[in-house]
């Protein structure tokens, strides 16, 4: 076999090379190429030469000689062509300052440089490319073999020396650091708005680019990362410190966020057309550092900084704050300290105003609730007060909702709904809804006038905007159990006095409530409605039973119309005046109403109905809830017959004036003896059928305001009215603010309930858990509690304290941080 | 020997002439650079290319290489090409030559 291999022709070995004939050859042919006279050269000789050349095992000498020769073109022919264009203005900038030569001079003579030198570099990549084809074999052969840089590589790094690198002159400054001052220059007369050839500026950067720091052609050792760009970020973090105060002091917010947006994308395109694209992550990180992150502080506290904005609703101004923050931080701490310490302000200044409006008002704090019997009828000036409390409850909800509306506007449309600075917002809501003492209370009585007043004409959309409004404050609020508390006498009493103008309305509000706050929460409301629809139906069975038994057939039977109520979920003390109300809990302690006849026989009747229907159920009546229709003939009246409406005790005071003979007269003490009506209830009518002029059935002696111990009453035969149908003022009729008293008793049960809850949430989780570590138990307590209110801390532990007293927990004595235990 | 641009003409040493596709030639990229227009060299301009230390056995082989390579270009299982073992060094040596 091996003898079949024809041995190669002696001439492609070219054992008769001659080194110094051939590099001869190479070194002429190389001179033709640099001075762009290639086209007569052939390079399959070149090649050939060179490849004999290594072949003859002399590729370091050639590779030397090479480089040599490169060497020697650049530092002679090159250097000085370059050289030359550093004209006088280009160097009297050196050390003397810019202003000696005017920006245009300046430019010129920067052109010409930066020109001349991406000439060269143009002309030296086209030439080495030239050089490396025909040196390929070497390339391929001995820089591998000898882990030697390419020559094309080796060419650059002298282009780096030889040009760059040699200062111009002994002492001067090197090509490098001019072309680097040149280039910043070039981009300050940018910045400042002149134009410049970007192309050519681009074109130098690209060498530098290609240029690396030593020979080993390490990728982040780039001669433009290194000299050229560092000095350009500093330039440019210099500038834009200068220009960001500037303006701060020059300008106003809103310009200023402007003038940085547009700063930033200019830079951008300046990387782009100018510069290399991998500078502009660094430069925008410049940009945003000096005009942004380093003054948005500044920018936000200005004058006419976000505060000012949002006075003034300037949503594309704030958008553009928001967009600048949002480019340095993701969280955007500044503009949400901002915006929240605006909410916190604002909310501060509705939640004071609504406290001035209900304090400026300190004459109804004195009588809470007790004597003004015709809030809505007869406008006494102590019922004016108490509205006006119930106005700034009112306008209180209205502003934290137009605060609320306002805030959801600029977060949608300037801040891009953004998730942070919207519960940023959301938070402050919150806390400026519940540093307001009364804000439960107030929500209720909004969402109460909105129901008794404000939905009477409006369309069905709206109706549902306000219930979505309502429903909105109430998420804010952390004590909803204090909010229900007041909710359900609220509607217990818009319910019983029919205050309410669409049950439909009530119930989708209800509905509302048990999407946002579970169903525990309406449970007891719902129970409300239930209790009401049966009652209904109860009165309604009631009337047929009455109708089927014809009893007597008795045309003058009074019709009873009749709610039955579960004691548990009425909250009936709010009926109750505050005073007597311990002494009434518990029927025993009752006193029992008389009745007449009439009355009794109907009551009766029920009872027994009732009775029947469900066996072994307790009926308590509740007078003082009740209300009637009469018809009273007053001889002197315009019209015959007056329908008059009143509350049952009323009622009985009246029928009970029907019954003495008329001009009878009778005193106080007489009347409380044959109704046997409470005394305070008893005046409180009284007032209302005595004293109020549009219904003064009856003429008191001496004619007073107050009711007085011996004060005698009689049939007002004189009585006149121009109405009809005439409405006797019901005591407490409308839901008002309550007084200091009331809310005392109001927080006082509100907190008793909660210590339940508390309780009962402890003894949920023990019964779990067995055993757990007090912190523990406080946080999981917080947790289970905090959809119904905020639970204290301190009451809490005193919780815990009464649950061990009564020997549910123990405390777990080796435990290494205090622990309970559950004790079944 | 008209050259159209999409052919180029291998010279041998002993002046076979080998008119063969620009793409194969190509591969090598010794030719290639030779060819390459930007460099405006001889051969660039005359689409020829002589070769002195091959002989026209030699390179006609080469050049069947180069259709050989292209035809069967990322293709697997592809038959080997026949080579003459007399020619084999010979081969070689042009194979390092125009690094294929």
């Amino acid at each position: 076999m091996v003898s079949k291999i024809r041995p190669p022709r002696r001439g492609l070995n070219g054992a008769d090379v001659d080194f110094h004939t051939t590099w001869g050859i190479l070194e002429t042919a190389f001179r033709e190429i640099h001075t762009k006279n290639a086209s007569a050269l052939s390079f399959e000789e070149l090649y050939r030469n060179a490849y004999k050349i290594v072949l003859k095992k002399k590729g370091e000498e050639l590779y030397n000689r090479v480089a040599h020769f490169e060497e020697q073109w650049l530092g002679t022919n090159v250097r000085s062509g370059i050289v030359k264009t550093l004209s006088a203005p280009l160097m009297l900038t050196d050390g003397a300052g810019r202003t000696l030569a005017t920006t245009n001079e300046r430019r010129e003579a920067g052109e010409k440089f930066l020109k001349s030198l991406k000439q060269a570099w143009e002309d030296h990549q086209v030439c080495m490319g030239m050089l490396t084809d025909v040196l390929m074999y070497m390339d391929r052969v001995y820089c591998t073999d000898h882990h030697q840089p390419s020559i094309f590589a080796k060419s650059m790094g002298l282009f780096r020396d030889q040009i760059l690198r040699t200062p111009v002159r002994q002492g001067a400054p090197t090509l490098l650091e001019i072309l680097t001052r040149i280039i910043l220059d070039q981009i300050q007369m940018d910045r400042d708005g002149e134009s410049i050839d970007q192309f050519l500026i681009k074109s130098n950067v690209y060498m530098l680019e290609g240029l690396y720091q030593s020979n080993q052609e390490v990728e982040d050792a780039k001669l433009y990362l290194k000299p050229f760009e560092r000095e350009f970020l500093r330039q440019s973090a210099e500038f834009y410190r200068d220009e960001g105060e500037r303006l701060l002091k020059e300008s106003d917010a809103g310009t200023y966020c402007r003038h940085a947006k547009r700063r930033i994308d200019e830079e951008n395109d300046r990387c782009r057309s100018t510069l290399s694209e991998s500078t502009t992550p660094k430069i925008q990180a410049v940009v945003e550092d000096e005009l942004i992150r380093n003054k948005m502080k500044g920018l936000i506290e200005m004058e006419s900084g976000v505060a000012f904005m949002v006075d003034n609703d300037k949503l594309h101004e704030l958008s553009l704050v928001f967009d600048l923050e949002a480019r340095v931080d993701p969280r955007k701490p500044e503009l949400t300290k901002a915006m929240q310490k605006i909410i916190a302000e604002m909310g501060t200044n509705i939640n004071n105003a609504a406290i001035a409006v209900s304090e400026s008002a300190p004459q109804t704090e004195l009588a809470p609730a007790e004597d003004q019997p015709e809030e809505g009828k007869t406008k006494g000036a102590p019922a004016k007060a108490i509205n006006q409390q119930t106005v700034a409850a009112l306008k209180w909800v209205e502003e934290i909702l137009t605060l609320k509306d306002r805030f959801d506007n600029i977060c949608k449309h300037s801040f891009v709904a953004d998730q942070t600075v919207s519960t940023a917002i959301n938070r402050s809501m919150a806390d400026v809804i519940n540093a307001f003492s009364r804000g439960s209370e107030y929500i209720s009585l909004f969402i109460d006038d909105n129901m008794k007043r404000g939905i009477k004409d409006k369309s069905e959309a709206e109706v549902d905007a306000t219930l979505e409004k309502s429903i909105l404050v109430l998420r804010y609020l952390s004590d909803k159990d204090i909010f229900e508390t007041y909710y359900k006498k609220h509607l217990c009493k818009r319910l019983l006095l029919k205050k309410s103008q669409s049950v439909e309305v009530e119930k989708q509000m209800i509905s509302r409530m048990k999407i946002e706050l579970g169903n525990s929460f309406t449970l007891k409301l719902e129970a409300m409605f239930k209790d009401m629809t049966l009652s209904e139906e109860l009165s309604n069975g009631y009337r047929n039973h009455v109708a089927g038994m014809n009893e007597g057939a008795d045309s003058r039977r009074a019709e009873l119309s009749i709610k039955v109520l579960t004691s548990m979920t009425w909250p009936l003390e709010a009926f109750r005046s505050g005073t007597d109300g311990g002494e009434q809990e518990g029927g025993g302690g009752r006193t029992q109403i008389i009745y007449p006849p009439s009355i009794l026989r109907v009551k009766e009747g029920f009872e027994r109905f009732y009775s029947q229907k469900y066996s072994g159920r307790k009926l308590t009546w509740q007078n003082n809830m009740g209300d009637a229709d009469l018809k009273a003939r007053f001889p002197n009246s315009r019209h015959a017959v007056h329908d008059v409406n009143c509350s049952t005790y009323a009622m009985l005071i009246l029928l009970l004036f029907n019954e003495l003979p008329t001009n009878a007269s009778a005193t106080l003490e007489e009347i409380e003896a044959r109704t046997n009506i409470p005394l305070d209830d008893l005046k409180r009518n009284l007032q209302s059928l005595a004293v109020a002029p549009k219904t003064r059935f009856l003429i008191k002696e001496p004619m007073s305001r107050d009711i007085n111990a011996g004060d005698r009453f009689k049939w007002n035969s004189e009585y006149n009215s121009k109405f009809l149908r005439i409405k006797v003022g019901v005591v407490s009729a409308g839901n008002k603010v309550e007084g200091d008293r009331e809310r005392k008793e109001t927080e006082k049960k509100n907190n008793d309930s909660r210590g339940f809850a508390i309780e009962a949430a402890v003894v949920r989780i023990m019964k779990q858990r067995k055993e757990l570590a007090h912190a523990q138990l406080l946080t999981e307590t917080i947790t289970q509690l905090t959809h119904q209110f905020r639970p204290d801390v301190n009451m809490i532990k005193k919780r815990v304290e009464s649950l061990i007293e009564r020997e549910y927990l123990e405390r777990v004595e080796e435990a290494p941080v205090p622990s309970y235990r559950y004790l079944a | 020997m008209a050259a159209s641009p999409d052919y180029v003409t291998l010279v041998s040493s002993d002046d076979f002439t080998f008119v063969v596709q620009r793409s194969s030639a190509c591969i090598s990229p010794a030719v290639k650079r030779m060819l390459d227009p930007l460099n405006g060299f001889l051969e660039a301009k005359t689409n020829t290319v002589r070769f002195d230390n091959i002989s026209g056995m030699v390179l006609e082989k080469v050049c069947e290489y180069f259709y050989y390579n292209e035809k069967n270009e990322g293709a697997r299982d592809v038959t080997d090409i026949d080579f003459p073992t007399e020619l084999c060094l010979e081969l070689l040596m042009a194979a390092d030559y125009l690094d294929v």
